[in-house]
């Protein structure tokens, strides 16, 4: 191995660090609704952002629109001002991040759960809810951003009744979305959301 | 100033550290949708084996194939019945690489939720259930990839939804099977509220005990 070669080893290693750090600071932001500060996570030239059965949301706009007009937790456009009982806390785990060759795109697969509190219909509701991250980022100007962010759900059930029972507590669905979420098959359909890396054995 | 060598022995503890920690959570997510034919391929071919819970140990690769996919699939390319669920968080790894570079041992939770037909008076009956338990697993390097060379979960708890892990430790014992037989009785089952303690592969990192 030459210095170039355990450079690149390096950049690689950090690259990683930097998407992980990335994707846990989305959900810190998350959790106390910095809005405004998640946007600036996403690329200028971002793709798209997909969640649950909200819809998928195009380009840097629609992403704006996603995050900054979204009539669950903002009171008036541009703030995200929420009552403090409203609790989105999204624990993040199991980061597999493949850096493109390139070193400027990457992709990763997480699984998160969810101890939720909002507002479903006209009632407050405590929630348990799981699903995995296959996300795309982007390394622009030394710094690694968000390209594609897409929240796949399993279940969203009641606090008080299981995942079995309740597989699906309501809908999220976000009538000014760009258009509605492609990937919406919760349990107990078991849908397999693919994953982007390969067997690391075989390859496949 | 550390020597190219140095340091490039030092980059590749860390690289082997990700690869062993990528390892095991794409186990996880294999897992988590059931693809036990992908989980045999993630082991070694040189003696390798899977203990879980109360099923006994597989030893060696045909073994580890009829554990995951005769046993817990149930024969090959079975669908799973409607309804299954199975989400097990792989978390905390510590991951210990051996001096020679070839092998690794890694600590880690289990933590889920699943929906699964429980062994019980009502066979085949589906709980929705809490689990949790801690991994203690070895790794093998073959052809500059990272392999499980065995795989070990000690249950901890896996209880009813509606009951808790206080009320109610663990809803469906399975016990070694009768039919797909495993090679040698559990090693070590003391679920909640034993007390047991899974022993550490890991060194305590400031008095190296």
């Amino acid at each position: 191995m030459n210095l170039e070669d355990l450079e690149r080893e390096v950049a690689r290693l950090e690259d990683i660090q930097a998407i992980e750090d990335l994707q846990k600071m989305y959900g810190y932001y998350m959790h106390s609704n910095q809005r405004k500060e998640i946007v600036d996570l996403f690329s200028d030239d971002a793709e798209s952002l997909e969640v649950e059965s909200a819809g998928l949301f195009l380009g840097k706009e629609g992403i704006k629109k996603f995050f900054l007009t979204d009539p669950q937790t903002t009171i008036k456009e541009g703030k995200t001002d929420v009552p403090g009982w409203i609790n989105i806390l999204i624990l993040i785990a199991g980061g597999v991040v493949e850096i493109d060759p390139s070193g400027k795109t990457a992709k990763g697969r997480w699984t998160t759960w969810l101890p939720e509190s909002m507002l479903l219909g006209a009632l407050p509701r405590q929630q348990w809810v799981h699903g995995y991250y296959e996300n795309e980022y982007v390394k622009e100007g030394g710094r690694w951003l968000f390209k594609k962010l897409h929240w796949n759900v399993t279940f969203f059930t009641a606090f008080e009744a299981g995942w079995l029972r309740i597989p699906l507590l309501g809908l999220l669905t976000r009538k000014d979305a760009d258009a509605p979420a492609p990937n919406f098959h919760p349990y107990p359909c078991f849908f397999q959301l693919p994953y982007h890396f390969k067997h690391p054995v075989t390859g496949e | 100033m550390a020597t190219l060598e140095e340091l490039q022995a030092r980059i590749g503890r860390l690289e082997d550290i990700k690869q062993i920690e990528r390892l095991q959570k794409i186990f996880g997510y294999y897992q988590d949708y059931g693809e036990w034919e992908k989980i045999v391929d993630l082991f070694s071919d040189n003696d390798p084996s899977v203990e879980e819970a109360d099923r006994g140990v597989y030893k060696g690769k045909e073994s580890v194939k009829r554990y995951f996919v005769h046993l817990l699939g149930g024969g090959p390319d079975k669908p799973q019945r409607p309804g299954w669920l199975s989400i097990l968080f792989q978390l905390q790894g510590v991951v210990t690489v051996n001096d020679d570079g070839a092998s690794a041992k890694g600590r880690w939770y289990g933590m889920g939720m699943e929906a699964k037909p429980i062994a019980s008076l009502h066979e085949g009956e589906l709980r929705q259930t809490w689990i949790h338990g801690v991994y203690e697993n070895e790794y093998v390097k073959e052809d500059g990839k990272w392999k499980f060379k065995r795989l070990y979960f000690n249950l901890v708890f896996r209880t009813p939804y509606e009951d808790g892990w206080l009320r109610v430790p663990v809803v469906g014992q399975n016990g070694p099977d009768n039919t797909v037989k495993p090679d040698a009785s559990p090693t070590a089952y003391f679920p909640y509220p034993s007390g047991y303690r899974v022993p550490f592969s890991f060194k305590h990192p400031i008095t190296g005990l």
